[in-house]
């Protein structure tokens, strides 16, 4: 029998989490008036610890007691070697997966959900006001609000909210209260419920009801929390990288290629940016944020400058975009749907760090239901496009015959959210090639926004 | 022709337009099915969602299908729609809730 995990203990557990602001220039985020923001202007929305680390060019920032102690309840996760896939796909290349899916919540997001609770606690924050879409990300802040004792808000959009019970379900043995939105708890919910009670809600009407309920506590003791693409988000992500590099070194290897998956950016960020940092200092990797074909953000959109929300509360952000009003062709991956990518990993790619790799539909589904039968467990939707890319990786080097060692993050496991392969094995996905054209219309939308100067760090 | 006359122009009129719009995809924004009335009217201010485009060309002639049924002004408004800045909102709401504060 072979050994398929790499385990870390608790005690070796990383210390301090990795900043790649302190090895990128970035461009700074501008507010209404063009010029650049400072923290002051987003003290309504976040606290200001977790803005003065948003800001930060320090490379390590020490990770809190506290917040390893939580972590310790599923981290560090297991690095498997994919034995089972290996043999399948009759390839010399040595696979291993972050298997982030062990998470009480089963994907990544709480790793940085739990740190963000925790720093709005310490800073006196007693509620926080999310949104939620899928209802993942509402999940894992409930998850970790019910850990520091902070009271947990989601605003989840109506339709979404009636179709998804046991996403409620889960938000509410947390502890956090799930209502639909529009709701009556704000002045925005309350103005549409009044022209149509039956209203089912939107994703931009949740988000705005969610920062209003932050930014309108008298008390000051509310704000607003987000799963994905700022730069303290990305930050307590490289968790996932950190624990990968350490459990490398205890069976002397190292990756040749490393794999995510990339929507909003956070999980690959995670696993990659550690990596990253060694790129930088030399070391020989590719690195592939992984999109689907159809939403080619990084692959083929133009650098400006976009919004991080669709209420566009969140300042400016520079982001490789389709524009604001872009969203990808029937994709199904609920956790992609961020039309721009994190802005420092719209930057990496700038500096040549990563290279932006696209995967259809199909092949993402096929490599999916492959991993399934081989390593055992159901991937999230989102978790396929990086696993499709994995597949052509290990069929190249059997190709070249060589020993690649390939490592990718399985972002979460799909249990779910089966729907979605009921529809692949019913037929009804398709493969979509966005055309050149269907991409000039969309980047119309970021015509009127500042172009960022490209800046190069090396 | 307003929203309210657009709609009720959808209903009365157009069987085909009623089997269009009970067509469901997964929205990916959301996770789940949607149908297609759904997401021309998720917008902002009721408008069809800024996505509708992106998300249905491929299963049908989305374009035509709204340029045949929507407003001229609106259609045209949802083809080339820009977000506006929002920020100077978050900034202003923060200040008013401040000032609101410190005259109690």
């Amino acid at each position: 029998m072979q050994n398929r995990k790499i385990l870390l203990s608790e005690k070796e557990m990383p210390r301090q989490w990795y900043n790649i602001l302190a090895d990128i220039k970035m461009n700074p985020p501008l507010g209404p008036d063009g010029k650049p923001i400072g923290p002051e202007d987003l003290a309504p929305v976040f606290p200001m610890n977790l803005i003065e680390q948003e800001v930060s060019d320090q490379r390590w920032i020490d990770i809190p007691d506290p917040v390893l102690d939580v972590l310790s309840i599923w981290r560090p996760s297991p690095l498997v070697r994919a034995i089972s896939l290996e043999k399948a796909l009759k390839t010399p290349a040595k696979i291993y997966y972050k298997y982030e899916g062990c998470s009480p919540p089963g994907s990544h997001k709480p790793n940085t959900a739990i740190p963000q609770a925790y720093y709005n606690k310490i800073f006196g924050i007693e509620k926080l006001t999310t949104e939620t879409g899928a209802g993942q990300w509402g999940s894992a802040l409930s998850f970790a609000c019910s850990q520091f004792g902070l009271e947990c808000k989601i605003f989840m959009v109506r339709i979404s909210f009636d179709q998804k019970p046991y996403r409620k379900s889960m938000m509410n043995v947390w502890g956090g209260h799930c209502v639909g939105s529009p709701s009556s708890e704000t002045r925005a919910g309350r103005a549409i419920l009044e022209k149509n009670p039956d209203s089912p809600g939107s994703l931009g009407m949740a988000i705005s009801e969610a920062i209003e309920q932050a930014v309108s506590d008298e008390t000051g003791k509310t704000r607003y929390s987000l799963g994905s693409v700022l730069n303290h988000v990305m930050l307590h992500q490289t968790i996932i990288g950190l624990e990968a590099k350490k459990q490398f070194e205890m069976i002397g290897e190292y990756p040749d290629v490393i794999i995510g998956c990339a929507g909003g950016g956070s999980n690959f960020a995670g696993l990659s940016f550690p990596f990253a940092h060694d790129k930088i200092n030399g070391k020989q990797i590719e690195i592939y944020p992984v999109e689907p074909t159809a939403c080619p953000t990084l692959t083929r959109a133009p650098f400006v400058y976009d919004h991080a929300d669709t209420a566009k509360y969140t300042p400016l952000l520079p982001m490789h975009s389709l524009g604001h009003n872009f969203m990808p062709p029937p994709i199904h991956a609920g956790g992609l749907r961020y039309h721009g990518m994190a802005p420092t990993v719209s930057q990496l790619l700038v500096e040549g760090i990563i290279e932006a790799k696209s995967v259809t539909q199909l092949a993402a589904y096929k490599a999916g239901a492959l991993l399934a039968r081989t390593e055992g467990i159901i991937p999230a939707p989102e978790t396929n496009n990086a696993l499709a890319c994995v597949v052509d990786e290990a069929l190249k080097a059997k190709e070249e015959g060589k020993e690649k060692v390939i490592l990718f993050n399985w972002s979460g496991h799909g249990l779910i959210d089966l729907g979605a392969y009921d529809r692949y094995f019913g037929g009804q996905l398709k493969d979509i090639e966005l055309s050149e054209d269907a991409i000039a219309e969309a980047c119309h939308a970021s015509d009127c926004y500042p172009k960022p100067e490209i800046l190069k760090s090396f | 022709m307003n929203k309210k006359n657009m709609d009720e122009n959808r209903k009365e009129n157009d069987p085909e337009n009623k089997m269009v719009e009970n067509r469901a995809r997964r929205c990916p924004m959301l996770g789940g099915e949607v149908p297609f009335s759904y997401c021309i009217q998720c917008g902002d201010g009721s408008f069809p969602c800024f996505k509708v485009f992106d998300c249905w060309w491929e299963i049908f002639d989305v374009v035509s299908h709204l340029k045949e049924h929507l407003p001229e002004d609106m259609f045209e408004k949802i083809s080339r729609w820009k977000p506006e800045p929002k920020t100077a909102r978050l900034v202003d709401l923060a200040h008013r809730v401040r000032k609101g504060e410190s005259q109690n």
